[in-house]
């Protein structure tokens, strides 16, 4: 065997400096982020990155930020497990690794002049925010825009000042809902499950591409929302979690039968995968 | 077609040392045949596949990914001896062949090709199966082929390094035992062949209920050896090791047969019954790849089947399920 | 790239591997094709086995306690203080104020050279090991009724009989090459009966599954023999020409009727006679077991009901028969066999005996050996917090998680006036210790580990120990010429194992040259004997078998109000014991990353507990952190905790009420309650 293609090593990190750290809720934080070699990031919204702290591993983590906002971009990381937590205890000035980004972006030629239902749920805002502040940003390329989003509860909604802004534009026709309200909060949205949102809305299934990014309980009651409104799989866009280790398509723990999440996906068109075992 | 005695042939891989590390299958003090080097014990080339698979000299079971020292510059690599390895059967070629392809597709892992790039790969065929028997030859998928015609070696290269590697050599092979050489090669396929691929098209009709993988995930103790044995299997985990002034990465052979392949932090498991993995394990091989990479994946080494501790590596699953399912 | 076969490090059914190194690493594991026990497979950790010898958290240095802290210090430091310390608590408290645990992890030469460092040397018979906590009352039980406490039959037994018992013993999880050896036996038609409460693998595979009451194991056995009897069952000629004191176990469980036996188990009385008859009924039968056994306050009884089935049936002395006590750890056998136990020598002669501990001293050269046995491990505890005993030389043992009463252990490892650790990692009993010597592990030394089927087998060092860390027959030696004994010199394990051979009949024959291809199984007299694959074939050890009929007796402490639930204690699959390597590998770790405790889901919902919610575990010694694991594994009113790990400790809450005979703790019963934490 010759001449295979292997420039530098794929499992190599290139160092990243944390610009800013912002509380997101009591478990989830903002990491605003730059390469210290000052290229930009390169990303489309929808992709990720595997986060790399030595002596943790390494994570994958969505592009929370749009690549239209140039000069940094931002990792929205729950505090779930070991780097995840000693990821939370980092600051502003500190440096981890980063590769990426990878997989497959939401498919922007396919959702041009289209009505766009964004709905998510809990973290899903994250990888969700990367494709809202495009919108946000390209206007001019999308019809109507909806932004649907629901928490557990009012303190675990993330990005609350932007859900405020989205609320208050006249660009995004924006519900916001949780699921239940602690005892003794004080809170005057609405109250219930995000399914709920759906059956109100005027839907021109024709014209409509529904993005959907949630808890994997999420998706059965939403996806069958949205085929009550004639939605078909071939307009509805997910964007799977698995435990990516790799990235890259090889080291197999993200696999869904024969799709690797994190090169097939983790976008996917319904229609591509709801037949597919374990998916949804 | 080259004809060597064995004697040649020894004299033949005395001479590589030289210029390669030479790794070939050697018998142990147990009765163990492994693939490692001259000074471990007698070479031992006939009696068929290694227990071990030799796809390991390109994707070890525990291997470094990087070093990052304190600050923060990676320690390089040491400078490496390219690898003869002899010892492939047929059928592992064809694994080889397939982890290439797997390895060098979309981003290309350089961690495998870094010794898989500079190795030559022999194949080893003919009447050296297991009790004397038929391997029917690669005839490809490999630098060159060593062929036992029951007397004397046949050496057929294919590829520039191979044929530089034995340059010196004259086709003397006798016609006779080219005839032998090209009988092997017609060799039908034989019944697991038969059974493998029913059982493909049985999972990818989906006609395999669940709760035959109910019955098969009861009989398995999550032992990972049929995942470990595999040379077609490429999942791996990753390690990080922290000590004063060093953290080592590194990967090693994992095994979605385990609850943690792809248990999530949230306690989410995609994989998370003994069904779901024993599923898992026999639909990846037989209908998961052949969907992504238009074969199946599973090329009867046997390994999973002899190191399983319960008998139900694939070979003896696919029996079953074609046996009940048609 | 070398390979080196070599003896796992983990269970006691010693398969054998080939550990991989490249340039002096270990880069993974290579199962050996031929083995007769591994066959060419391996378990999970078995593969894994490599994983965690170079973990940056190895000891490398030896480590003196100062001002508090731990300290790295030379060898020369720590091995002079160690043995200056040990003399001063001798002179001042005697000789008997400090006591050597030897391990079960180590080899047959390393557990041979302690107690002959803690005998000859210190003149002290306080010396014992974690069989204490594990087979103690099988060594006991055994002896007692057949004269030998190991394994009567082969592993390879289970191939040839008709009906496989397995009681107190999830084998596919704790002995997988056993456990899936019975699996297959099942698939070719012998039929199983697992007797155990927990619904392991085996009793998805079983014909029939008791799921009697914990502790209750006397009265079911108890019931099974009163049926065998009653129905004419038994084997009359094996009875007459075989045993002992038949009369009296028939009268002890005529009372026993299957009704009074399924009152006490639990159990329907058509379970007990359905079992009855099919074990009965075989021509071969074996029966399994292990801690589900063993781990009572009536441990010995038990055993002895055991002993007393398998000759009632003449099921003892041929192939595809016997009573096959699975022992846990790698070399438990061994330790046993090499006399880390504080009344017996090497090959079980007795220290009582003075003819024997002539033999002793005229070999080691010392004028005499102490003669009144040494204290058990687990009395350890309760003498020194007495002020007997007050230094302590622990080798690859960690009691503060593999005792039982953790907070107990921990107030008296902290108030001894020396502890001294030997080990690989600095385990939760090392960080207590006053001087640490850091070990080779497994796959840096040679040596001999005895598997469950008394099979010694060699064990080859594949690379070289971490920074100055050195095998611990190294270390035993060094320490006894700097206590100024000359008698412990050796070049190598094999003069080591010659000596104990010389001194241990059933040992006689084995050398290390013997050893090479798959090992000898003892009794091996002498070094034309091939070995023993089946004890006891035309008389038992002691001459007749002895029936031993025992009373049944509740464990000791019960679920009341306060405390409702029984808890039960063991090891997951993917551990060993206090997780000292396992806790180090990674995919080992992933598996298992931290406690737990399964709960039945009836349970569950009365206490409104889901899956993986924080509970709070309380028993009457103390209290533990864990997350739920809501399973119908267990029954209503049974919850099961394994003891791995440091954060969520079993150990805290179990009881250390010790069987009065073997001084086993009762790890397997003792009463709790649960609470969810918010």
């Amino acid at each position: 065997m010759s001449d295979t293609p292997c420039q530098r090593s794929l499992y190599q990190p290139f160092d990243c400096e944390i610009i800013t750290v912002t509380d997101l809720t009591s478990a989830e934080k903002l990491f605003r982020v730059r390469r210290m070699d000052g290229l930009p990031l390169g990303h489309l919204p929808g992709q990720f990155v595997q986060v790399s702290l030595l002596g943790w591993g390494e994570a994958p983590i969505s592009v929370a930020s749009s690549p239209t906002r140039e000069g940094a971009f931002e990792l929205g990381v729950r505090n779930a497990g070991s780097l995840t937590s000693a990821m939370h205890l980092m600051q502003a000035g500190d440096t981890f690794g980063v590769r990426g980004p990878f997989g497959r972006s939401f498919d922007l030629q396919r959702l041009h002049g289209q009505d766009l239902l964004l709905i998510s749920g809990g973290c899903g805002l994250a990888p969700l925010r990367s494709l809202i502040q495009y919108c946000e940003d390209r206007p001019d390329e999308f019809d109507q825009i909806t932004v649907l989003y629901g928490a557990k509860s009012p303190g675990d909604r993330l990005f609350k000042d932007e859900l405020a802004a989205w609320e208050a534009s006249a660009r995004f026709a924006c519900s916001l809902t949780v699921d239940s309200v602690p005892g003794g909060d004080c809170f005057s949205g609405s109250v219930g499950l995000i399914t709920a949102l759906i059956p109100p809305l005027t839907i021109v299934p024709e014209n409509t591409v529904a993005v959907v990014i949630g808890p994997p309980a999420m998706y059965r009651a939403v996806i069958a929302e949205l085929k009550k409104k004639e939605l078909g799989p071939e307009r509805i866009v997910v964007s799977l979690e698995r435990q990516m280790r790799c990235g890259v398509g090889k080291c197999g723990h993200c696999t869904i039968e024969h799709l690797y999440c994190c090169q097939d996906g983790p976008v996917f068109w319904l229609d591509e995968i709801e037949h597919l075992r374990g998916a949804l | 077609m080259i004809k060597l005695t064995s004697d040649q042939l020894d004299q033949f891989i005395t001479s590589l040392a030289e210029m390669w590390e030479v790794r070939l299958p050697i018998l142990l003090s147990d009765g163990t045949r492994i693939i490692g080097s001259l000074k471990d014990g007698p070479l031992a080339l006939l009696g068929g596949a290694i227990l071990s698979k030799p796809t390991a000299a390109f994707f070890p079971q525990h291997g470094t990914v990087f070093i990052a020292t304190e600050d923060g510059v990676p320690e390089s690599t040491d400078s490496l001896q390219p690898i003869f390895i002899l010892g492939f059967t047929p059928r592992d070629l064809a694994c080889l062949r397939f982890i290439d392809r797997f390895f060098a597709d979309g981003f290309c892992d350089d961690l495998y090709f870094h010794q898989r790039k500079s190795a030559v790969v022999a194949g080893i065929s003919g009447y050296c199966g297991p009790y004397g028997s038929l391997l029917a030859p690669a005839g490809g998928d490999c630098d060159l082929e060593f062929f036992w015609e029951g007397s004397s070696w046949l050496v057929i290269p294919y590829s520039s390094a191979g044929k530089a590697l034995v340059a010196e050599f004259t086709d003397s092979a006798p016609p006779e035992a080219e005839n032998r050489y090209r009988q092997a090669v017609m060799t039908p396929p034989d019944e697991n062949e038969r059974f493998l691929r029913r059982a493909s098209e049985l999972l990818r009709g989906n006609s395999v209920p669940d709760s035959f993988w109910v019955e098969i995930g009861d009989r398995c103790i999550a032992c990972t050896g049929c995942n470990l044995a595999c040379p077609t299997c490429t999942c791996f985990g990753v390690q990080d090791w922290r000590s004063a002034k060093r953290v080592e990465r590194s990967r090693m052979w994992d095994s979605c047969q385990l609850d943690g392949f792809m248990r999530e932090a949230s306690g989410h498991n995609p994989l998370g019954s003994e069904a779901e993995r024993s599923r898992r394990r026999i639909h990846h091989k037989l209908a998961a790849d052949p969907e992504k990479w238009g074969e199946i994946s599973c090329f009867l080494c046997g390994r999973c089947d002899a190191v399983c501790p319960t008998g139900i590596g694939i070979i003896a699953v696919a029996r079953e399920l074609v046996t009940r399912f048609g | 790239m070398k390979r080196t076969l070599t003896v796992c490090p983990y269970c006691g059914v010693g398969c054998t591997f080939y550990l991989v190194s490249d340039k002096g690493r270990l880069v993974g594991v290579e199962p050996s094709a031929t083995h007769p026990v591994s066959r060419g497979g391996l378990c999970v950790k078995g593969w894994n086995a490599y994983a965690f010898v170079h973990h940056p958290d190895r000891l490398t240095t030896p480590l003196v306690r100062r001002d508090g802290l731990l300290c790295p210090a030379s060898w020369d430091e720590a091995l002079n203080l160690v043995i200056e310390k040990l003399q001063a608590i001798q002179a001042k408290h005697g000789r008997d104020a400090v006591m050597f645990a030897s391990s079960a992890k180590a080899t047959n030469e390393e557990n041979f050279l302690l107690m002959k460092l803690a005998r000859a040397v210190f003149g002290t018979n306080n010396i014992d090991h974690c069989a204490r906590l594990c087979h103690s009352s099988t060594v006991t039980g055994l002896a007692e009724t057949f004269g030998s406490g190991a394994m009567t039959n082969s592993i390879s037994c289970l191939d040839q009989t008709e009906v496989i018992l397995v009681i107190g013993s999830n084998t596919t999880e704790q002995h997988p090459l056993i456990g899936s050896r019975i699996l297959n036996a099942v698939r070719n038609g012998v039929r199983l009966i697992v007797a155990d409460n927990r619904r392991i693998r085996l009793a998805r595979h079983a014909e029939l599954h008791l799921r009697h009451k914990n502790g209750s194991d006397v009265a079911l056995l108890n019931g099974i023999m009163h049926v065998i009897i009653s129905e004419g069952l038994t084997d009359r000629d094996f009875i007459a020409a075989r045993t002992e004191n038949y009369d009296a176990l028939a009268k002890s469980v005529a009372e026993w009727t299957p009704e009074r036996s399924a009152d006490a188990t639990g159990l329907k009385a058509d379970e007990i006679i359905a079992t009855a008859r099919l074990f009965a009924g075989a021509e071969r039968a074996m029966i399994v077991y292990s801690m589900g056994i063993t781990q009572h306050s009536h441990g010995v009884d038990n055993v002895r009901c055991i002993a007393s089935l398998a000759m009632l049936t003449g099921n003892v002395g041929r192939t595809g028969t016997g009573v096959n006590p699975l022992r846990g750890q790698n070399n438990v056998q061994g330790g046993c066999d090499m006399g880390a136990l504080p009344d017996l020598y090497s090959g079980y002669q007795k220290v009582s005996d003075q003819k024997i501990r002539d033999k002793f001293a005229r070999a080691w050269g010392v004028d005499e050996l102490p003669e009144s046995p040494g204290l058990p491990l687990t009395r350890a505890m309760d003498a020194a917090s007495a002020g007997h005993l007050q230094g302590m030389f622990i080798m690859g043992e960690n009691p503060m998680l593999s005792d039982p009463d953790q907070g107990h252990a921990r107030k008296v490892l902290e108030n001894l006036e020396l502890l001294v650790v030997q080990d690989i990692f600095l385990t939760e009993t090392a960080a207590l210790a006053d001087i640490v010597l850091p070990a080779a592990c497994y796959a840096e030394k040679e040596g001999t580990f005895t598997n469950t089927e008394r099979r010694v087998q060699r064990l080859h060092k594949a690379v070289a120990p971490p920074g100055t860390a050195r095998a611990d027959w190294e270390i035993i030696c060094d320490l006894a010429e700097r206590a100024g004994y000359p008698g412990m010199r050796y070049n190598n394990t094999a003069e080591i194992m010659n000596e104990a051979a010389a001194l241990t009949p059933i040992y006689g024959g084995i050398t290390d040259d013997r050893l090479d291809q798959h090992g000898l199984q003892w009794p091996c007299p002498d070094s034309s004997h091939p070995g023993t694959p089946i004890l006891h074939l035309d008389h038992f050890t002691r001459g007749r078998g002895r029936f031993s009929p025992v009373t049944h007796r509740l464990p000791a402490e019960l679920p009341d109000e306060q405390y409702p639930f029984v808890l039960t204690t063991g090891r997951t699959y993917f551990h060993w014991h206090t997780g000292s390597m396992t806790r180090r590998t990674h995919l080992l770790h992933r598996e298992e990353p931290r406690s737990f405790i399964e709960l039945h889901p009836d349970d569950a919902a009365r206490i409104g507990v889901r899956d993986r919610d924080k509970l709070l575990v309380i028993s009457r010694r103390g209290q533990v952190h864990t997350e739920a694991r809501v399973t119908a594994m267990v029954i209503p009113g049974v919850v099961f905790m394994p003891f791995h790990f440091a954060e969520g400790a079993a150990n805290a809450l179990t009881n250390n009420i010790l069987d009065p005979e073997s001084s086993i703790p009762e790890f397997k019963v003792c009463a709790v309650s649960v609470e969810k934490l918010l």
